[in-house]
């Protein structure tokens, strides 16, 4: 009951937060100084009674809270109007680029999360091969080179050097690269809280039962960091969301990231409203479902 | 006069000259190769950011549309770029950019973050309802979009930069000061402050503020090389400084559109942002283990 209470309360204050940043964005993006019209008309010459036009035909003269309101009804309704400069609805250009970003995100996730917990739970075991150094290199790695970085580099290795696969639209390098970045992220913290927790009366009382290394590490040690497993992968879910942008710029890959730069750049309203409350979205549902999971497996958290 | 100097040197860096108590394990820790390493790199960068224009061999501006992209050269140590603007002096510039923005940002997170975190967390009430509902608000949006929109619509240039890394860092520093807070209010001194008639403000700043600076520093360290390429990512994205100034991002940006005629002018920047990031991540590393007594005392032990 009392669990059921607060992930109520926490659903309706997640509620409140997407709607505040639907409304922030909105006021947002019209502040960016001159509107689409300006930027076509710098583009392709149109003259004082076609941009008014165009103007009124967009909605662009009404005042903000009233196209505020507009844009809402509308986005209740599930339509979240044209696109003001490709003239298609929103709604088919975000799905059309979602599976791209799913595809690389959720990849490179679970690259990077086995690979990351892989190295953590071997530089435990055997503390003296190179597994330990593995971890602090990783986790150098993602410190201190940025993705886009990363993925020049790989692109002129493989792709220019050794000539083994196309620049671009190659998922697989963005794939390694990104996942390579949420390996270093996750194994550090792993370690040093495996190693913390090594030293705990119940692993000791594990070993003097007599079981096995792997086995104590396995059941035992693991399971109780799941906690932060956790915690790390909600942060990190939530930086991927808007970290994909880069690497979708870079190899080409039509996705979210690239459809909101090319909206910012573009004072394309409609279209940077539609994917920043979508990422806002996925980004609260991330964190309020880490939110739930952390109380099932951690009884200890249910009381806050 | 020599027994005053080492009196001096061991009130500043004690621990380095101090002779182990004799019959205990404790020694002095001297710093490691790496942290010596990170120490002269980030030392140089600065000297490189301050002496910049001193030290800059070309004009970085300055177009030779007679030798674009030329590799490593005596008369262009690290060669030219697709408008034959010096690529060495471009880096000296841009290593000032990434320094100034970078801690720009950190400062202004810290003062955002910090200082509203920490009167919002005193004021209670409202108040502080308020301000984490904003500071939940920057954190749910993610972070680099946040970035660019604001640019976007500040117009670039550094102090929009500057201004969109304070508030996409601010809620890492307004979350510390809450935590350490509510751990202050929840000990003893902090309830008999409060019965001897001292108000919430006042202890914020007498007995909080001292315990939570050292937090701050800590995580400072941590946030720095993040504002760092998280400008380098702005610029790279095109929507950072104003388009003629140089900056790391730019020029990767720029010359990766030629990355197989002339991988130097993508390589050498590339290489001094993870370097610069490194260097600051290797020494704040070190900085949170030697101030964390508990967890050194423990590791001596």
């Amino acid at each position: 009951m009392q669990l059921l209470t607060a992930i109520l309360l926490s659903a309706l204050r997640t509620a409140g937060l997407v709607v505040s940043i639907t409304v922030l964005v909105f006021f947002l993006v019209r502040v960016i100084p001159g509107d689409v019209v300006d930027l076509l008309s710098a583009e392709g010459g149109l003259d004082a009674a076609m941009q008014e036009e165009m103007r009124q035909e967009l909605g662009l003269q009404q005042s903000r809270p009233a196209q505020l309101g507009n844009w809402a009804a509308n986005a209740v309704h599930g339509d979240f109007g044209d696109s003001l400069r490709f003239h298609k609805p929103v709604g088919g250009m975000v799905c059309q680029a979602l599976p791209t970003t799913i595809i690389l995100s959720s990849l490179s996730f679970a690259y990077g999360l086995f690979l990351g917990c892989a190295v953590a739970v071997l530089a435990v075991l055997w503390p003296k091969s190179f597994f330990p150094k593995a971890v602090e290199t990783l986790n150098a790695w993602s410190v201190a080179m940025p993705t886009f970085c990363a993925g020049l580099l790989g692109i002129l290795v493989v792709v220019l050097w050794l000539e083994w696969m196309p620049m671009l639209g190659n998922m697989f390098l963005a794939v390694v690269v990104l996942g390579t970045d949420v390996a270093g992220q996750i194994a550090k913290p792993l370690y040093e809280d495996l190693k913390e927790t090594a030293t705990s009366k119940f692993i000791m009382t594990a070993k003097a039962k007599g079981l096995g290394k792997t086995r104590v590490i396995l059941f035992h040690l693991l399971p109780n960091s799941l906690s932060v497993i956790l915690a790390l992968s909600g942060i990190i879910l939530g930086g991927l969301v808007g970290g994909t942008i880069t690497l979708e710029v870079l190899f080409g890959l039509p996705g979210i990231g690239k459809l909101a730069l090319d909206g910012v750049l573009g004072r394309d309203y409609p279209l940077v409203q539609a994917v920043i409350l979508l990422l806002a979205v996925a980004v609260v549902c991330i964190n309020w479902f880490t939110d739930i999971i952390a109380k099932l497996i951690d009884p200890r958290l249910r009381s806050h | 006069m020599q027994s005053t100097l080492l009196a001096t040197i061991n009130a500043f860096g004690g621990r380095l000259f101090r002779r182990p108590p004799s019959g205990s394990a404790r020694r002095a820790r001297l710093p490691g190769g790496l942290t010596v390493t990170a120490g002269i790199i980030l030392a140089a960068s600065c000297l490189v950011a301050l002496a910049g224009s001193l030290l800059m061999p070309y004009d970085p501006m300055e177009q030779m549309l007679l030798d674009t992209n030329q590799g490593i050269s005596a008369a262009h140590w690290l060669g030219t770029d697709n408008l034959g603007r010096d690529v060495l002096s471009r880096l000296i510039f841009g290593t000032r950019i990434s320094l100034l923005a970078g801690t720009g940002g950190l400062l202004f997170a810290l003062i955002l973050g910090g200082g509203l975190g920490l009167l919002a967390s005193a004021l209670g009430g409202v108040f502080e309802y308020l301000a984490y509902g904003f500071i939940d608000l920057l954190r749910t949006m993610p972070g680099i979009l946040l970035a660019l929109t604001l640019v976007v619509s500040l117009g670039s240039g550094f102090l929009s930069v500057t201004f969109a890394l304070g508030l996409v860092f601010a809620p890492v520093f307004a979350r510390i000061a809450r935590a350490v807070y509510q751990r202050e209010m929840s000990s003893e001194y902090f309830t008999y402050s409060l019965i001897n008639g001292a108000s919430r403000l006042w202890i914020l700043r007498r007995h909080v503020l001292p315990n939570v600076l050292g937090a701050f520093v800590t995580q400072a360290g941590i946030i720095l090389p993040r504002c760092i390429v998280t400008e380098s990512v702005l610029s790279f994205l095109g929507v950072g400084m104003s388009p003629e100034t140089p900056t790391w991002g730019r020029m990767i940006a720029v010359s990766s559109r030629y990355l197989e005629q002339n991988p130097v002018s993508v390589i050498a920047p590339v290489l001094a942002l993870s370097l610069l990031t490194l260097s600051i991540a290797v020494l704040s590393n070190n900085l949170r283990r030697n101030t964390d007594v508990l967890r050194r005392n423990a590791a001596e032990a």
